[in-house]
């Protein structure tokens, strides 16, 4: 009796497991099961975040009234600086856009910025991604830049109704087109599967040999590959070196990637 | 069945869980709660559960991790439910053992099973990944085998705390011991 259910079952997982791996044998309905599964599973992940939010600012809140104060007028500054470069930004965005159009270029868009709370992290070995808290009904579509004050932090890749994944700059499969401040060397950043250390590492690879990168030096999206607008930065070159066919470098990331709290999906370059 | 539907509860819910959780220091091995939950029920239930929960499993993870990129599917869905069934199995086939109440065994392969998870998704993504480079550097191995250990770490609390719920909800995971009493 118990070897007739037992094979009755092993015929019928093998039938589901057959018939899903060719239902999900292309790209379409991948996304679709993908967005579907996320979606299910984002009030938990919802509310699990809400926890370790509260957690941690439960954490950082035990602070001295000094250390608040302190923390008040630190902040107080940067916000004036931020408003008077702001300022003097916007100045400089208006001449520039004039130009441009005086020279019969095309005005430069602005990116409008859709602001997304981390709901989880991805919790398996040889991935990174994120997900955050706003899907297709916030107009977030699969290949979405995502970005913070500091810099980028990758690219969405599947959409639920109110959450998205992000695949994050540290990924190997996330490959990004780069150029250096200061020079004209192009190349692909992207993440390494395996890195020494905890801080997240990508590397700069496909340098011309004769380029000659030094630390401290500036990495910034180029533009080029139609994902990420140009101009956005990355991070900055820690290392570097030259190989027999051509060059590579290891760049720190500008963005905190494995503390980050919240994103901007940049959701449009128009405003 | 209810002991099994708690079982499936209990995945779902240590999946998004373990995401709360970071990367051990200091080469980033992750804790794996979810593998350690099915991996006792393949121990604790007879075939047919072994092989919905490895299903369940499998599918969960898939839909989570599978990536897309440039046009392809990196690792189809349906892959982790092939390794997950292979590892059940594994557990499954020393269920006596698990019947006559000796799970000692069972906590080590746990920990082997989850390094051995981590090993083929590496070993998958190195085919699949251009370049193909198999590079196993010392950081590479510590992440499978810190994986590993983790799990074998937590599989004593998580197989003693299952097996109280198992025990409440009426079900028996060690029959022969019971009979044996």
């Amino acid at each position: 009796m118990n070897a007739r259910v037992n094979a009755i079952a092993i015929a019928g997982f093998a039938a589901v497991l057959i018939a899903t791996m060719v239902f999900a044998g292309n790209q379409h309905n991948i996304r679709r099961m993908q967005a579907a599964f996320l979606g299910m599973v984002t009030p938990v992940l919802r509310s699990g975040s809400g926890i370790e939010r509260k957690v941690t600012a439960y954490r950082e809140g035990l602070k001295t009234l000094a250390e608040l104060e302190k923390e008040v007028n630190q902040l107080r500054i940067a916000n004036k600086e931020l408003k008077a470069t702001n300022q003097t930004l916007r100045g400089l965005e208006a001449e520039n856009n004039r130009l441009r159009t005086a020279l019969g270029y095309h005005e430069r868009s602005v990116f409008q910025l859709m602001p997304a709370q981390i709901i989880g992290r991805d919790a398996s070995t040889w991935y990174k991604t994120i997900v955050i808290d706003r899907g297709a009904e916030e107009l977030v579509s699969p290949d979405m830049p995502v970005i913070t004050e500091d810099g980028l932090v990758g690219k969405t890749t599947i959409v639920s109704a109110h959450s998205s994944v992000v695949v994050l700059i540290s990924d190997e499969s996330c490959k990004v087109a780069v150029t250096v401040e200061g020079s004209r060397d192009q190349g692909i950043v992207r993440g390494e599967r395996a890195q020494t250390g905890s801080a997240p590492e990508i590397t700069l690879n496909f340098l011309s040999k004769q380029a000659r990168l030094t630390p401290g030096q500036k990495v910034f999206t180029s533009g080029v590959g139609g994902v990420f607008p140009a101009g956005v930065l990355v991070g900055e070159v820690r290392e570097f070196k030259v190989r027999e066919l051509d060059a590579y470098a290891t760049i720190a990331p500008s963005v905190p990637l494995t503390t980050l709290q919240d994103v901007f999906v940049v959701v449009s370059e128009t405003k | 069945m209810i002991f099994f539907l708690i079982l499936i509860i209990l995945m779902v819910l240590s999946f998004v869980a373990q995401q709360f959780i970071g990367p051990l220091p200091p080469f980033g091995a992750r804790v794996f709660l979810m593998q350690i939950i099915m991996l006792y029920g393949a121990a604790a239930l007879p075939t047919p559960g072994m092989l919905s929960l490895a299903f369940a499993g499998g599918l969960m993870w898939d839909l989570r991790h599978a990536q897309i990129v440039d046009g392809q599917v990196e690792i189809g869905i349906g892959w982790s439910v092939v390794l997950y069934t292979v590892l059940c199995s594994v557990m499954g086939g020393l269920r006596p053992l698990f019947q006559r109440g000796r799970w000692e065994i069972h906590c080590v392969l746990t920990g082997l099973c989850v390094a051995a998870i981590q090993l083929s998704e590496y070993l998958m993504l190195s085919v699949r990944r251009q370049p193909v480079v198999f590079s196993f550097s010392r950081e590479i191995w510590w992440r499978i085998g810190g994986a590993g250990v983790a799990a074998a770490f937590l599989a004593p609390f998580f197989f003693f705390g299952l097996n109280y719920i198992a025990y409440m909800l009426g079900y028996d995971p060690h029959p022969e011991r019971s009979r044996g009493q």
